[in-house]
């Protein structure tokens, strides 16, 4: 773990959540330097990351709370609550929005200005930015403070409104649809769909190799959040996502 | 395998697949209706191969042989000496389907008739063919010399044996073939409509602009180009006009469904880059 740099405070954050989000944000802030205790959801699991301990609650000290919860409405709500009794009002909370949105968690809390979303998704914490939507009650130095958190990171921001899948969540988990309908209604198989987007359009990823990076219970997660949360048809999942599997047919 | 190929259309894409053709030691036979279009086509081709030598790419010989190999035409029976012909005229079925009703009078009973259509029913185009198990999808993508991937697309009545030629010529070109059914935007163009539609919608919706949903696709997601950059450089037309072919041979499923700002930049004129105004201006 990095020694904050003479005259730098000390940041310390406490994180909770599912694996493999704790694992990523535990080391990103562990690598920069910041003091890291965690809590997976359902108490021992996951492998605690170097640099963190793990904490049943966080302390009243810490500089910032992590709810990393996408898959579970319920354990979220716990977490959320849960952190907000604890903590004092100007500490931030940073809450993994892209499945549920700030403004439905808004409701969980007494602070809900010190709310700011992040778009967290496994493996988006490899990329230079990191988008955030605050709360509709959340005031400039609430964003100010993430943007000072996640500079910490070496990290950029990008603040957007808070809608359902956010942005790239929203870009990235359809994409992973879309190739799964055309996987499940035999198209193509599953090497073609990805190769054919990689070279076809230079995606860093096939879609369906993505599907697998980020989880396809995130994915589902995601299209669940916004077909609630748009109420529209268009973003059902696609039955072999939500059977939870990219074993498609092969189409020849 | 097949060593002789003829290609109809000298547009962009016809010369693009007939300098790659010629480079991999194919004879090409190259038709037009048009006599300035081929004229143009070869000097495009010329030009390209010029700045290819110049990055060295390619050698001088390998580019004079790749010259001499690709034979302009006119004369549309001389495609009939071809056993493998690809078809890379306007996006248009009623044309296309007369080319091949063409086709189906002049070359050997064997040959292969490929189509490089990007949305257009390879199931409907054999159809008008005494032999549509000859009739093949060989989708190239823009640039031609340069992009990699050939969606190799398979009518309800395309024979294995004419997938497993476009394949190898595909790889003798170097190309990477994929395999996919005759379905509407086949892979990429369907596939990818999410990256366009959410986007825009988002756009839409106020939840970033234009230039934060770049941003953050590049920089968080490693994307090369956002969307918005991307339908620029491919054109607000050009992706409009897919968007609503898939939706609507789709009949109208919502996840396809095309969004009024493309409608609208289409009737201004703001089409991207080879306007000078899309989502972005341009100098």
């Amino acid at each position: 773990m990095n020694e904050p740099a003479k005259g730098r405070k000390q940041v310390s954050v406490f994180i909770a959540g599912e694996s493999p989000l704790v694992e990523e944000y535990a080391l990103a802030c562990a690598g920069a330097g910041m003091e890291v205790a965690l809590r997976f959801n359902g108490g021992s699991g996951g492998k605690l990351p170097a640099g963190s301990v793990r904490r049943a609650r966080a302390g009243r000290s810490v500089t910032a709370a992590l709810e990393l919860t996408n898959t579970s409405r319920a354990t979220k709500r716990l977490n959320i609550a849960g952190m907000d009794r604890t903590l004092p009002p100007e500490t931030p909370i940073l809450s993994a929005s892209a499945a549920i949105t700030v403004a439905e968690q808004s409701a969980w809390v007494r602070h809900p200005e010190r709310l700011i979303g992040i778009a967290a998704l496994p493996s988006l914490l490899k990329g230079r930015l990191v988008e955030i939507a605050p709360s509709r009650t959340a005031g400039k130095e609430a964003v100010t403070r993430a943007e000072g958190f996640f500079g910490r990171m070496d990290k950029e921001v990008s603040v957007v409104q808070d809608t359902p899948g956010m942005v790239l969540p929203r870009i990235l988990c359809m994409l992973v649809n879309e190739a799964s309908f055309a996987l499940g209604e035999r198209i193509a198989r599953r090497v073609d769909i990805d190769t054919a987007m990689k070279l076809g359009t230079h995606y860093p990823h096939g879609p369906l190799e993505w599907g697998m990076i980020i989880g396809l219970e995130q994915v589902r997660a995601v299209l669940d959040g916004m077909r609630s949360g748009f109420g529209e048809e268009r973003y059902r999942t696609a039955p072999l996502l939500a059977r939870g599997t990219l074993e498609g047919p092969s189409a020849r | 395998m097949n060593r002789t190929v003829g290609i109809i259309g000298a547009g962009t894409m016809g010369g693009g697949i007939a300098q790659v053709a010629a480079l991999a030691g194919f004879e090409v036979f190259l038709y037009d209706v048009s006599g300035d279009a081929l004229k143009n086509c070869m000097e495009r081709i010329k030009k390209d191969l010029r700045a290819s030598m110049q990055k060295g790419t390619t050698t001088a010989p390998e580019a004079t042989e790749a010259l001499t190999r690709i034979r302009p035409r006119r004369a549309f029976n001389d495609m009939g000496a071809a056993d493998l012909v690809i078809e890379a005229a306007v996006e248009d079925l009623a044309v296309k389907k007369e080319i091949f009703r063409a086709l189906d009078q002049i070359v050997a009973p064997r040959a292969i008739l490929a189509t490089n259509t990007s949305s257009l029913s390879i199931t409907s185009i054999g159809s008008l063919t005494k032999t549509p198990e000859t009739v093949v999808g060989m989708h190239f993508f823009n640039p031609a010399v340069q992009m990699k991937l050939v969606e190799i697309v398979s009518g309800s009545r395309t024979s294995q044996e004419t997938v497993r030629t476009a394949q190898e010529t595909a790889l003798a070109m170097g190309k990477t073939p994929v395999f996919c059914s005759d379905t509407p935007g086949f892979i990429v163009n369907r596939v990818a409509r999410p990256f366009y539609g959410e986007a825009l919608r988002m756009l839409g919706e106020g939840t970033a602009t234009a230039e934060e949903i770049d941003r953050i696709a590049r920089l968080s997601g490693g994307f090369r180009m956002g969307p918005f950059e991307l339908m620029d450089l491919i054109g607000i037309d050009v992706n409009y006009a897919v968007t609503k072919s898939i939706y609507e041979q789709y009949f109208q499923e919502p996840r396809y469904r095309p969004h009024p700002i493309q409608r609208r930049m289409v009737e201004a004129g703001t089409l991207g880059r080879k306007t000078g105004q899309g989502f972005y201006p341009y100098e």
